[in-house]
């Protein structure tokens, strides 16, 4: 009974479902202010209007080729500086330290500093995003490596595997799990980064259109937004999940 | 049965002669092996026995050329020890199978690896599977096997490049008995028919005594040969020989040259 699909899937539709009746009876009783928080039918209508307008779809377009061009970047890197770190030794004591350091601090102080270096266009946020989401795919990547056992490599070794044989049957394979899991947070962070980054400066894109209706009391309009961007994460997390289901298809826990 | 047919090779010979090693360890030197000398002939099954730490493991490293060794000199079929050796078979304590491989594509692996895959190789692989007796599962991956039968698809792999000589260490000792006891004896019957060198470390007396020719008794600080069990049993051998007095006659042999080293110690 608790596995059924009717069960997972209906309940917490029926607590969605149930908490934005309750929302929309309050809003209209007036229990709640409707310039702090709109009422749903509000947001909804809002988000209709939103759909027509040529700008939100720019705004849309140009928010997700600046996360998407940042995660490019920063998983790119983040692969290769994390494959470096993992294979050579010398690399990872003489880098890693600085690693683990700008990983413990909040990166989206950076976000002004690259408006100042690189404008109010894409490549702020862009820059923005692939720094914020390149240190988990870097951490992932060398924990991943770290993670293949030394009785596997050592029946390499018994095999006679040369390093790239190692490498690309062993290692590669071995940390792509924990290095997909990096991967996974980095797409979250790389939206963050782009939104975070139109915040402190720009012309175009979700975040900048976020600001400006709040800046107009806009606020059905603002909330619209918001709830987009959920959309727009979890159909991106979506992506991502059946990229890894189809890569790494031995994980099945 | 269907055993391997093509070029089934032959075992090859195994000579130690005053072979030691100490390893170079955070705390310092750590000596393991202490002039170790063994002479093992083609086809013949040896089992090492002794306490954990005496260098068990070590010492099927060195003929592995996984691990160095400080002197004394070694021959292995002739030649001085060298990794990735394709006639020499090693399985470990723990299957080590390729979670991303099916169950037949880990048996592939070593001929990927050699480069020797060619057209001939899933006939090879199909051959290997059957003896193992993992013919129905070998599309399943590997999370999907019992341990009893990861360690067969392990041993299927360790046989896939026919090479003269297996090294195994401790392969069973994660199974329960019951299983160990039944894949024993395949593995003796096993190596009895295709001839090959078997180096096998085992905790288990009755299981030494009952697959080997001899034993060899190891004891520990550092490790050096204690004892050296010839077993006379007919082959091929058979569960209930376990009962048989000529059985617990060696056995004894056995535990007493390992007792001896203990209390020599204390
Ligand atoms: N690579 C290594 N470096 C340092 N010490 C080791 C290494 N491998 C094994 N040892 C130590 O050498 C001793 C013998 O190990 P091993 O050969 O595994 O013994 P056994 O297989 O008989 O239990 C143990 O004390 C072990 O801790
Ligand atoms: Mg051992």
């Amino acid at each position: 009974m608790t596995n059924t699909i009717l069960y997972r899937a209906g309940l917490p539709t029926s607590v969605g479902i149930t908490l934005i009746g309750l929302w929309q009876i309050l809003s209209i009783v007036g229990a709640i202010n409707p310039i702090m928080i709109p009422s749903p039918w509000d947001i909804a209508i809002a988000f209709s209007e939103l759909v027509t307008r040529g700008y939100f779809w720019q705004a849309t377009w140009f928010t997700l080729q600046e996360t998407l061009y940042g995660f490019a970047i920063g998983v790119t890197l983040g692969l290769i500086i994390g494959a470096l770190t993992g294979t050579f030794p010398m690399f990872r004591t003489a880098i890693y330290p600085f690693v683990i350091a700008f990983q413990n601090t909040p990166r989206v102080a950076l976000a002004p500093i690259f408006l100042t270096w690189f404008g109010f266009g894409m490549t702020s946020k862009v820059v923005m995003a692939a720094v914020i989401c390149f240190f988990p795919v870097v951490i992932n990547t060398v924990a991943g490596m770290a993670s293949v056992g030394d009785n596997a490599k050592m029946l390499f070794r018994s095999l006679g595997a040369s390093r790239a044989q190692t490498f690309f049957r062993l290692t590669l394979p071995g940390a792509s799990e924990i290095a997909f899991a990096g991967i996974k947070t980095a797409l979250t962070l790389a939206l963050l980064g782009a939104i975070v980054a139109e915040f402190v400066g720009g012309s175009v894109g979700l975040g900048v259109l976020i600001k400006e209706l709040n800046f107009q009391l806009e606020v059905a309009k603002g909330f619209a937004v918001v709830l987009f961007l959920a959309v727009i994460g979890l159909t991106l997390y979506g992506l991502i999940e059946l990229l890894e289901r189809y890569l790494i298809t031995w994980k099945h826990d | 049965m269907s055993l391997i047919s093509n070029t089934a090779a032959t075992g090859e010979t195994i000579s130690l002669a005053g072979v030691s090693k100490t390893y170079m360890t955070a705390k310092g030197p750590l000596p393991v092996l202490r002039d170790i000398n063994l002479d093992i002939k083609a086809g013949e099954f040896v089992s090492f026995v002794g306490p954990s730490g005496c260098g068990k493991s070590t010492l099927l490293k060195i003929i592995a050329g996984l691990v160095s060794y400080d002197t004394g000199t070694v021959e292995v079929g002739g030649e001085a020890p060298r990794e990735g050796r394709e006639d020499i078979g090693f399985m470990l304590q723990q299957s080590v199978l390729m979670p991303w491989l099916n169950v037949s594509k880990n048996v592939e692996l070593p001929f990927a690896i050699s480069g020797r895959r060619n057209g001939n190789t899933p006939k090879r692989v199909a051959e290997l599977l059957d003896l193992v007796g993992l013919t129905p599962v070998a599309k399943l991956n590997p999370w999907e096997l019992s341990g009893g039968m990861q360690q067969r698809v392990a041993l299927a792999r360790a046989l896939a490049l026919d090479p003269g000589i297996m090294l195994m260490d401790e392969p069973f000792s994660a199974l329960d008995e019951f299983k160990r006891e039944f894949l024993n004896i395949e593995v003796a019957q096993m190596a009895d028919k295709l001839g090959k060198t078997t180096l096998l470390v085992t905790h288990s007396i009755s299981e030494a005594v009952l697959m080997s020719d001899h034993i060899i008794a190891l004891g520990a600080n550092p490790g050096r040969v204690v004892g050296e069990i010839k077993v006379d049993l007919e082959r091929p051998r058979r569960t209930n020989m376990v009962g048989s007095a000529r059985f617990q006659e060696i056995s004894n042999e056995v535990r007493v040259a390992l007792a001896a080293d203990l209390e020599g110690v204390q």
